[in-house]
């Protein structure tokens, strides 16, 4: 039949266009040489080798990738000097790291092709998973593959800048300095200042840490320079979370166990879809839910996780305790089907510190003054505890609920959690960090409530399926490779108290308050007052460290920081340890380009699930390099040498840089005391070396240690061999409820947490608790039940604290158990706990509560965004979302850009506006737009030009736009110019050769950063991320990206957030601090104490 | 060489040019104007012809908004179009050496330009649609040498390459590509294939009925 159409084919030969024109033309002919068939490969490979056998990672040989393109070893054999013709066989050393992109710490290898090693060159071919780490399991997420376009990223800063003399910071001109220049300048700046030896002198240096991703080198660099100097980013990212753990548990965080679960209770998409600890997380919850376990999501926003959820309930931003509550409430009163109660009355009486409560009639006085509660209990009992429960949480109904979440026409969905809470009876799992608990005021209270209804049915008993503590699963041992060294032992705490980090109104915070470091360093006022006081706080940061951070442009208010950074006589002397370029870059007088993922030498740790692991990120050039016979000349130095060496550059990290910087030019002759923490014990006439370091500090685990030393019996450092070719370490498993474990009691000694204490030392207390002295303070360390000995939590009353005590002697009584304003009054009059955006401040269409809270799983803050891989997939993803109806009410279409101006609720001021893109979606629920702080870069210049050096340095080229900006000390604007250009691909040229590909311009984001203003928790110190903002379309002259920002009035209502919430420290406080709560880099019991005058 | 014999080898070498070339890679601007604009080329693209969002939206438009959108679904994310996947009873793509359609190459001593063409393996439907054009332009050239015996064994070959792989799975992928098309060309592309290749197979059947005794 086909034949009949024939003839109509025939038009083919009429074609206006000949075949040869249109034919792509995709064959060549290519004369087959002799087949060669006398090789281990096959025409096709058996079976896709992602993970060889680690037997085989010292050289494992594979047919490069282009095999596909030459029609198999058939064709032309297998390359060798009788074959040219042939495929190229690569021999890879496999060497194991891990991924610095996030916390998550996935297990990586890097393929380090050494087919040209005599010729001096070693490439990282690609990097793919880990099989032997037991948290990723061998799997990555986009980033984890990313991380060969970060090491070759063209872009890359190739040895140590320094400001141009003459230049001003900003200036963007530089010079090019060798390490050791720089360190000389540095070091001695840290000496000079250090050598004062008064108090001021140790609040001088600040090391200020981006994600450390490393569990303790870093702690113990300021520590062992006799400083308090030590300031991580938490308050901008988990503040919030810590807080509630705090109080509950005093851990920083809780630790679910994912994969046993039969209800995953997510708020907000972290875990699934992007953060702690995301992919690894994320794999564990695919586990469960093929296995049968629904997964809930609470969040305003539809997330990837939200999407695939059983149930999403979109509550209103920062009403999430009341939500909590409610659960709590149908809990203490409901039955199941049985007829048995909800409570798990065993755990909750023997776990929970109700007696304390209980026994405590004052404030239970308290609670009935605060309206909490009618009466005093009449008895100490635990029915009674029960009965006060009853009526203390009886207020929060469906209805409260409904309207307090604003969940009208959604109140099917309460019922539908409820009948997924309840069957999964202990085992659900949960993980409160971020978006709720960081972007409000009072977003601990999301942490402090919503472990409540777990503890009440026993889940957080961490125990199978339920939800653990962090410690629990984590291993801190990178700050202990003491005995490596001159010292032997670790450095002294130190008997300073920075206030630059720690001031005075935020004594709980969780932790440092480095986001509003400009904010201190430029309010004379606040020095003064202080200083009046009695504090000897410093006028001026005698040298400022960021360390694989951003600060400038990740932090709030964004153009204060750059007007602080430039001021020299606050900031004498700053350097960046960087391995990008950043905004923050811009305004340091060096920048000292560090490593990334397969650059760097860090033990890391991450409790992805319940068990102890440890991962170890090495430089992977330099294991390759050392298993293949090359030495370096200084050992202390192997990883910049193998790094300049083998081309990546004059790249270095943190554990040879600090025992080298203050080795040579901090401490030269020891005179400060510092020197010997560093100096090498095996040859102290330098300091530690890599293997060295690390090998004393994981020689602490102990099954790790046999392990080693059987497999690698002879060598010098057994322990670091296992690790440099395992990467990871899983020391124990099935880590489940050890606050159960009885604490081991032999002879006259009692022994807890690696302490051993003397019997007669020991006081029980009213409630169990077993307490001894410490120095001047009494700490508890288990907890009799039972006649047994047990752990316990790591509370005072080694219980989960539902009654957080010291909260009411922290100057928060009212704030002491999980609550949450229950009526209008109630919800002016707590203001500490009440959302910035809560509903009652929208009044109309216009207004709205900005989410700003939530990952780009494709991104990393600020260390991907030369990423090209990264920046391809991210392009225009981050619009604001706006309810479909909401966009109707105003107008506004997809596409469209629309201002978003943000205004403070608590002081009423306007900070300013910026510009981007709407996007009208169901998934942000009504009178919310989502917007992620996570996009917006931007540069100044194209290109640097380093006199005496033959190539400009590109500058974010393939991820950033470049802006035009104006600041004025008052007022900061910045406008897009210009889209991206890639730099021409100096370096890295085999791994560039699609750099025509670029299609993104990086138009997408405004710096939305700089517009939002401080917003200081007034008890967990946790900037509140989310804005109340005013939306309207976008004037003719605004375009997508434009920021205007009045940042005067910033610091005003930086300073309301301060000055009308805070709780200060006054005369009448004796400590800085509770002692006993989680601080980093825990200075000395001296330190904390406290003692001004009131002026 | 007979004029009727020419005309249908060119029209033979013509259209598996063009279709090759279409289910290769994204049309651009030049090729769909020379489509539109060739009432010839026209023709077969019926449903497109007359499809309104021609008169909506200009080349580009239409391209980066539907058709390169339907180019991707129906050629990279969700329809296969490799023969293994179509063969194999695992269905798994065979971009190894050992890909039957990379053995007849390799024997042929062709290379394709995997890269330039960006397939995965040498069975994609553009790459063995390129073949064929490349088969009867070898065979148009015996013709017009008047070399018989050549271009009788280049139009065995191409039964034997129709028979032994392109008509056993190419149908059922153009089928489903009718069935998923979101645009009327990419519906009329898989339509006009399909018609294509049965009646150049019934045309090499034919043919070889004839014991390959062309048109004098």
């Amino acid at each position: 039949m086909y034949l009949q159409s024939r003839r109509t084919f025939l038009k083919g030969a009429a074609f206006s266009v000949a075949g040869v024109a249109i034919a792509k033309g995709v064959f060549t002919t290519d004369a087959a040489a002799e087949s060669v068939t006398d090789s281990k490969f096959t025409n096709t490979p058996d079976t896709l080798s992602f993970y060889p056998d680690v037997s085989e990672w010292d050289s494992f040989k594979e047919l490069d990738g282009t095999d596909w393109k030459r029609g198999g070893i058939e064709r032309h054999g297998v390359r060798s000097a009788e074959n040219p013709d042939g495929i190229q066989v690569n021999d890879y050393t496999i060497v194991p790291t891990v991924c610095s992109n996030c916390e998550a710490g996935c297990g990586l290898t890097a393929w380090v092709n050494k087919n040209d090693f005599d010729k001096g060159v070693l490439t990282v071919r690609k990097y793919m998973g880990n099989p032997l780490h037991t948290g990723s399991r061998g799997r990555n997420c986009a980033k984890g593959y990313a991380v060969t376009s970060q090491m070759y990223d063209p872009d890359r800063i190739p040895f140590p800048i320094k400001r141009a003399p003459g230049s001003k910071r900003g200036e963007g001109k530089w010079v090019r300095v060798t390490w050791d220049e720089a360190m000389a300048v540095i070091g001695k700046k840290m000496h000079d200042t250090l050598a004062k030896g008064d108090e001021v002198s140790k609040k001088q240096i600040m090391y200020h840490v981006g994600r450390p991703n490393e569990n303790g080198f870093g702690p113990r660099v300021p520590q062992s320079l006799g400083i308090d100097g030590y300031n991580s980013h938490t308050n901008i990212c988990s503040a919030g979370a810590r807080q509630g753990t705090i109080q509950w548990a005093n851990d920083d965080r809780n630790s679910p166990d994912w994969g046993n679960a039969d209800l995953i209770f997510l708020q907000s998409s972290h875990a699934a879809d992007a953060g702690h600890y995301f992919q690894q997380s994320a794999g564990l919850i695919a586990d469960a839910r093929k296995r049968g376990a629904k997964m809930v999501v609470i969040d305003p926003r539809m997330s990837n996780s939200a999407g695939m959820a059983d149930l999403w309930i979109p509550t209103w931003p920062g009403t999430e305790a009341a939500l909590y509550l409610y659960l709590t409430n149908r809990i203490v009163h409901e039955k199941d089907k049985d007829g048995n109660d909800l409570v798990d009355h065993k755990y909750v009486k023997e776990w929970l510190n109700w007696d304390r409560l209980m026994a405590n009639k004052d404030y239970l006085q308290k609670m009935v003054g605060y309206g909490y509660i009618s009466k005093v209990p009449e008895d100490d009992s635990y029915e009674s505890y029960i009965e006060l429960m009853k009526e203390l949480y009886a207020p929060y109904t469906k209805e409260f609920v409904v309207k307090e979440c604003k969940l009208e026409g959604m109140e099917y969905k309460l019922d539908e959690l409820w009948e997924l809470f309840v069957p999964a009876g202990a085992r659900i799992s949960s993980y409160l960090w971020r978006a709720g608990a960081i972007g409000h005021r009072g977003g601990w209270m999301n942490t402090r409530t919503g472990f409540l209804p777990l503890a009440l049915r026993g889940a957080m008993r961490g125990d199978i399926g339920g939800v653990g503590m962090h410690h629990w699963h984590e291993i801190s041992v990178a700050g202990k490779g003491d005995k490596a060294t001159v010292a032997g032992k670790h450095p002294a705490k130190t008997d300073a108290w920075n206030e630059l980090a720690w001031p005075p109104e935020y004594p709980i915070s969780t932790y440092e308050m480095g986001f509003m470091l400009p904010q201190i360093m430029m309010d004379d006022d606040w020095h003064a007052k202080w200083t009046k006081r009695g504090l000897k706080i410093p006028k001026a940061i005698s040298v400022y460290i960021p360390r694989m951070h951003n600060p400038l442009w990740i932090n709030p208010d964004g153009f204060r920081w750059m007007e602080a950074l430039k001021r020299e006589d606050k900031f004498e002397l700053t350097f960046n340890l960087s391995p990008t370029w950043s905004e923050t870059n811009w305004y340091c007088d060096y920048v000292l380009p560090v490593g990334l993922a397969g650059e760097r030498n860090d033990q890391q740790s991450t409790p992805s699930k319940p068990e102890q692991r440890i991962e170890f990120r090495q430089a992977v050039l330099r294991v390759a390099a050392e298993k293949s016979g090359w030495k370096p000349k200084d050992p202390t130095r192997a990883t910049l040498e193998a790094h300049t060496k083998f081309g990546l550059g004059e790249v270095w990290e943190e554990s040879e840089f600090w025992p080298n910087l203050i080795f040579h030019y901090v401490d030269p002759d020891g005179s400060l005391g510092i020197r010997d923490y560093w100096a090498s014990k095996k040859d102290p006439s330098r300091c530690v070396t890599v293997p060295e370091y690390f090998d004393a500090a994981l020689s602490l685990l102990p099954r790790l240690n046999e392990t080693a030393k059987k497999m690698y019996k002879g060598e010098e450092y057994p322990v670091y061999s296992y690790i440099r070719d395992h990467g990871c370490w899983t020391e124990k498993t099935n880590v489940y409820k050890p606050q159960e474990d009885e604490l081991k009691i032999e002879g006259d000694y009692v022994y807890a947490h690696g302490h051993k204490y003397e019997k007669n030392e020991v006081e029980k207390d009213q409630f169990g608790a077993l307490w001894v002295q410490d120095g001047k303070f009494m700490k508890s360390i288990g907890i009799i039940q039972d006649k047994e000995v047990l752990g316990g939590f790591h509370t005072l009353s080694r219980k989960l604290e539902f009654f957080s005590e010291w909260l009411t002697e922290w100057k928060w009584p009212e704030y002491a158990i999980p609550i949450y304003p229950r009526n209008k009054a109630e919800n002016d009059k707590m203001v500490h706990l009440v959302t910035q955006v809560h509903h009652k401040h929208m009044k109309g269409d216009n207004e709205f509560a900005l989410n700003t809270i939530y990952r780009l799983p494709y991104n990393i803050h600020t260390r991907s965004v030369n990423s090209k891989h990264l920046m391809e997939i991210s392009q225009n993803h981050n619009p604001i979302w706006i309810y479909t109806k909401d966009a109707q009410k105003l107008g506004i279409k997809r596409g469209d850009a629309v201002k978003v101006q943000i205004e403070d609720t608590l002081s009423g001021i306007q900070s300013g506006y910026f510009i981007a893109m709407a996007v009208p979606t169901e998934a942000t629920r009504p009178g919310v737009l989502a917007c992620s702080h996570h996009a917006g870069r931007w540069k100044l210049k194209d290109a640097v030009k380093i006199p005496g050096f033959e190539h400009t340095l590109g500058v974010m080229s393939l991820g950033s736009p470049k802006v035009s900006m104006t600041n004025d000390g008052k007022v900061g604007t910045m406008t897009t110019t210009e889209g991206i250009h890639p730099h021409e691909a100096w370096q890295f040229k085999e791994y560039n050769r699609d750099l025509d590909d670029i299609w993104w311009n990086g138009l997408s984001g405004a710096w939305q950063n700089a517009v939002a203003p401080c917003h200081p928790d007034p008890i967990a110190g946790n900037h509140g991320w989310h804005q109340k903002v005013i939306l309207s379309k976008a004037g003719n002259d605004d375009k997508i990206g434009d920021i205007h920002v009045n940042y005067e009035n910033n610091f005003k209502v930086y300073k309301a957030w301060r000055d009308q919430l805070t709780r200060p420290l006054t005369a009448s406080d004796k400590l800085r601090r509770p002692y006993f709560i989680k601080r980093p880099v825990k200075p000395s019991q001296k330190a904390y104490e406290f003692n001004i005058k009131d002026v | 060489m007979n004029n009727d014999l020419k005309q249908q080898q060119i029209a033979r070498i013509n259209i598996y040019a063009l279709l090759s070339r279409l289910t290769m890679s994204e049309v651009d601007e030049g090729l769909l104007k020379s489509i539109e604009e060739d009432e010839n080329i026209l023709s077969f693209f019926p449903t497109y012809k007359t499809w309104k969002k021609r008169d909506k939206f200009d080349r580009k438009e239409l391209i980066e908004r539907y058709l390169n959108v339907d180019f991707t679904n129906l050629f990279l994310l969700h329809l296969i179009p490799y023969e293994s996947f179509y063969m194999r009873e695992d269905q798994m793509m065979e971009t190894g050496g050992d890909n039957p359609v990379q053995a007849i190459f390799n024997a042929f001593e062709f290379k394709v330009e995997l890269d330039k063409a960006r397939v995965m393996s040498a069975d994609h439907i553009g790459i063995e649609l390129e073949f064929m054009y490349e088969l009867c332009r070898a065979e148009m050239k015996a013709l017009e040498e008047n070399d018989i015996e050549i271009a009788k064994q280049l139009a065995q070959l191409q039964y034997g390459f129709m028979k032994d792989h392109i008509v056993e799975w190419m149908p059922m992928y153009l089928l489903n590509v009718k069935n998923e098309a979101g645009t009327a060309f990419y519906f009329d592309l898989a339509d006009f294939t399909l018609e294509f290749i049965l009646s150049d197979f019934e045309y090499l059947s034919a043919l070889k009925e004839k014991e390959y005794k062309y048109i004098a």
